[in-house]
């Protein structure tokens, strides 16, 4: 049974590769043929092992493929819990939700083909990921996956910005991945052992310093793949990519990589004190700076790359309250919604010819009323309206803050401001684009194509219903995380009338929020009653350019490394090295040209030279010891 | 009656090699330092025949021949020389000779 977890893996890895074969010879029919069918084969699959694990009580399954290493013995072996479970499906679903989409989005394209190759490529890096048996293996899979985003980010290369969207995601996530493989190299060298249940049986044997530093090392990789302050600017600039490509990698999945790896390693994790402080405030700060910087962008999509980058925010501020729990029930509700934002925004995109600047929008309610619909159920469900989606989930993650009690009670309330600002600027998102009066010309646009709506319904529903796998009455998620979490201490939702009181509060600041929304970017509040906000211009600005975070960070290790490493470059290269050995020639060039003068062309200074040396002869075999005369 | 012993020889041999070598230093004309390195040649020849007489082995005389025998062949050579300089200049000056300055 278990070798099915290998065939989950081996179908879109398989896909790929025929598609980057024969991908010459195939039309698009074929290819949608090919990649559908294979998209729905490793569906099912994943369906029938999460159905098999959950009629077992979730009881893991183990999958050793071969010996990787004899000693320390590392294997190449897949783990299949309900983590996993849970990351397996919804990853398979999504691909083929999303691959539908791509179909009608991507029409047309020379290099359609190659679209669904990468994209075939990620899912097999996702779920090598979140399959993986060992740190080794998912280390293998967490490249892969910063490789494919990187193909996908730069897809449309020859565009400039494209190409350089997809450095800048590759290198930012290098910086990560070397804190996580430094955390790798401490893990093998404290424990003897990459694989995970080894590793969690022998946590308690070790010293609380070196798990801290193990574990702030593995957190940078976290930080970097999910996107966190400060390695976060990466995720706005890999909008470039294709849109549904971002869906997929940039909101659902490959982002919540890091989400997922410290749920992996959570019964280490609650050991360290410093890595849960340092996980909540990061995340709490990330939360907040993103939701700003969200306030004032123009491009569609870059509004929900900073709404994604904040809702992982507070995937991190659950993981680092202890709620591992609410962390992946997050994870998987905001794949759902964000997902359907991103499509839909995607849709827009299309429908408006690739016109980007929600400014230049507004009216399309009446023109795509699906599209207009779905994206407003999407708005809702990460405002944190009940009973959609994102309420059970943001509202668990906030409760769960609220019950560890003491300096927790603040970082709950820049939680719920952040919850706050996550409802303004949906809200102005969706206004801007669907209900305010429109400033260009849409006459000529139309609804999106079926194979676009039809997923976006499909999102739209299970936006939601999702929320009902886990809420404060039914605890599915929980039960399904129960083996993994067996060891791990979890926070658990506080009882009764507090509940109540926190969930209000959370819909207060939802609606309150989409209700400022409204008044200032519909109403126009402000010049209705003629009022004048002292610093708006410049809190805009501050919004505008993320607090000029880029720009700094810009200015110190990017253009402060250049200065650097050319003054370098010249003093060590040029004057040093170069000196050395042009010093060196020189001399002899010269020194030769010196000695060649002795060298006159006139025979008789030749015999005087051979004259001298024979007297020197005669002189040194006269005085030389043991000559007699 | 002042007796001749070797010393004479030798001397006279010194004196007949420090010409030579003096023609060779001085003097520019091919031909002439061609002499001179006759005449150095045969000043140590008539070492080699004192040592030879004065040891009373025949080891010199033999050496002298070998000598004589490799100066001939020079002679051969080295005036081919001369020849094909004259030709090439109209004179048997070596000084002109000096395309290999450094």
């Amino acid at each position: 049974m278990s070798i099915l977890i290998l065939g989950v893996i081996l179908i879109p890895f398989l896909t790929s590769l025929f598609l980057k074969v024969i991908g010459k010879f195939l039309n698009e029919l074929l290819t949608n043929f090919i990649t559908l069918n294979a998209a729905m084969l490793s569906l099912a699959t994943s369906f029938f092992l999460f159905g098999y694990i959950f009629f077992d009580k979730f009881k893991p399954l183990k999958f050793e493929v071969f010996q990787w290493f004899p000693n320390p013995e590392i294997n190449f072996e897949f783990y299949l819990d309900g983590l996993s479970g849970v990351m397996m499906v919804l990853i398979c679903g999504l691909s083929l939700v999303i691959q539908l989409f791509s179909t009608s989005y991507m029409s047309k394209d020379e290099n359609y083909t190659k679209y669904f190759e990468y994209f075939n490529f990620f899912v097999f890096s996702m779920l090598l990921l979140v399959l993986s048996g060992n740190f080794l293996v998912m280390f293998f899979g967490w490249e892969l996956v910063g490789l494919s985003s990187y193909l996908l980010i730069s897809f449309w290369s020859e565009k400039k910005s494209a190409a350089k969207a997809g450095n800048k995601a590759f290198i930012l996530n290098r910086i990560g991945d070397f804190g996580f493989l430094i955390g790798l190299m401490m893990i093998i060298s404290e424990f003897q052992t990459f694989n995970f249940l080894s590793i969690f049986e022998s946590t308690l044997e070790t010293k609380p310093e070196n798990l801290d530093v193990m574990i702030v090392f593995l957190l940078l990789g976290a930080f970097g793949k999910s996107a966190q302050f400060p390695l976060f600017s990466w995720l706005p600039d890999a909008m470039e990519g294709p849109t549904p490509a971002s869906a997929l990698i940039h909101a659902a999945t490959m982002v919540t990589a890091g989400v997922f790896m410290l749920v992996r390693i959570s019964p280490i994790l609650q050991f360290s004190e410093l890595g849960s402080l340092i996980i909540i405030s990061m995340g709490l700060l990330t939360a907040l700076i993103a939701a700003f910087a969200a306030i004032n962008q123009k491009d569609i999509k870059k509004v929900l790359a900073y709404s994604t980058i904040s809702q992982l925010g507070f995937m991190f501020i659950a993981i680092g309250s202890g709620a591992y729990v609410a962390a992946i029930f997050h994870l998987v509700t905001h794949a759902f919604f964000k997902a359907l934002l991103f499509l839909g925004a995607g849709a827009v995109i299309h429908e408006m010819h690739h016109e980007q600047n929600i400014y230049k929008m507004g009216g399309l309610r009446k023109k795509m009323p699906i599209t207009a619909a779905m994206m407003g159920i999407g708005t809702l469900a990460i405002s944190g309206i009940p009973p959609l989606a994102g309420f059970w989930s943001k509202d668990e993650i906030l409760a769960s803050v609220f019950s560890k009690g003491g300096i927790y009670y603040g970082f709950w309330a820049l939680s719920l401001l952040a919850a706050f600002m996550t409802a303004f600027y949906m809200g102005r998102h969706w206004l801007l684009i669907f209900v305010k009066e429109p400033t260009s010309d849409i006459e000529n646009i139309h609804e999106a194509p079926k194979n676009m709506t039809r997923p976006l319904i499909l999102l739209g529903i299970f936006s939601v219903f999702i929320g009902f796998i886990n809420t404060p009455f039914f605890h599915g998620l929980e039960k399904v995380l129960y083996e993994t979490l067996q060891s791990v201490e979890v926070t658990h939702l506080p009882e009764g009338i507090t509940l109540a009181i926190l969930a209000v509060l959370s819909i207060g600041a939802g609606f309150s929020g989409l209700g400022l929304a409204y008044l200032i970017y519909i109403f126009d509040i402000f010049s209705y009653f003629k009022i004048k906000l002292p610093f708006l211009s410049e809190i805009k600005l501050l919004s505008k350019e993320v607090l000029f975070l880029d720009k700094v960070g810009n200015a110190i290790f990017v253009r402060g490394l250049k200065t650097l490493s050319r003054k370098v470059a010249v003093t060590v290269d040029n004057m040093t090295i170069d000196g050395i050995v042009n010093g060196v020639a020189k001399s002899f060039y010269r020194s030769s040209q010196q000695i060649s003068l002795v060298q006159t062309g006139l025979v008789r200074n030749y015999v005087v030279y051979f004259g001298l040396f024979m007297l020197v002869l005669i002189v040194v075999y006269l005085f030389s010891p043991g000559v007699l005369i | 009656m002042i007796e001749v012993t070797s010393d004479w020889y030798l001397t006279l041999s010194a004196i007949l090699f420090s010409i030579g070598f003096l023609g060779m230093m001085v003097r520019k004309n091919a031909l002439i330092m061609f002499m001179c390195i006759e005449l150095m040649l045969n000043a140590v020849n008539l070492t080699f025949i004192t040592a030879s007489k004065h040891l009373g082995s025949v080891d010199g005389q033999i050496a002298v021949f070998f000598v004589l025998v490799v100066a001939a062949a020079e002679v051969v050579v080295g005036l081919a020389i001369i020849v094909s300089i004259f030709k090439k200049q109209e004179s048997a000056s070596v000084d002109m000779l000096s395309s290999s300055k450094g």
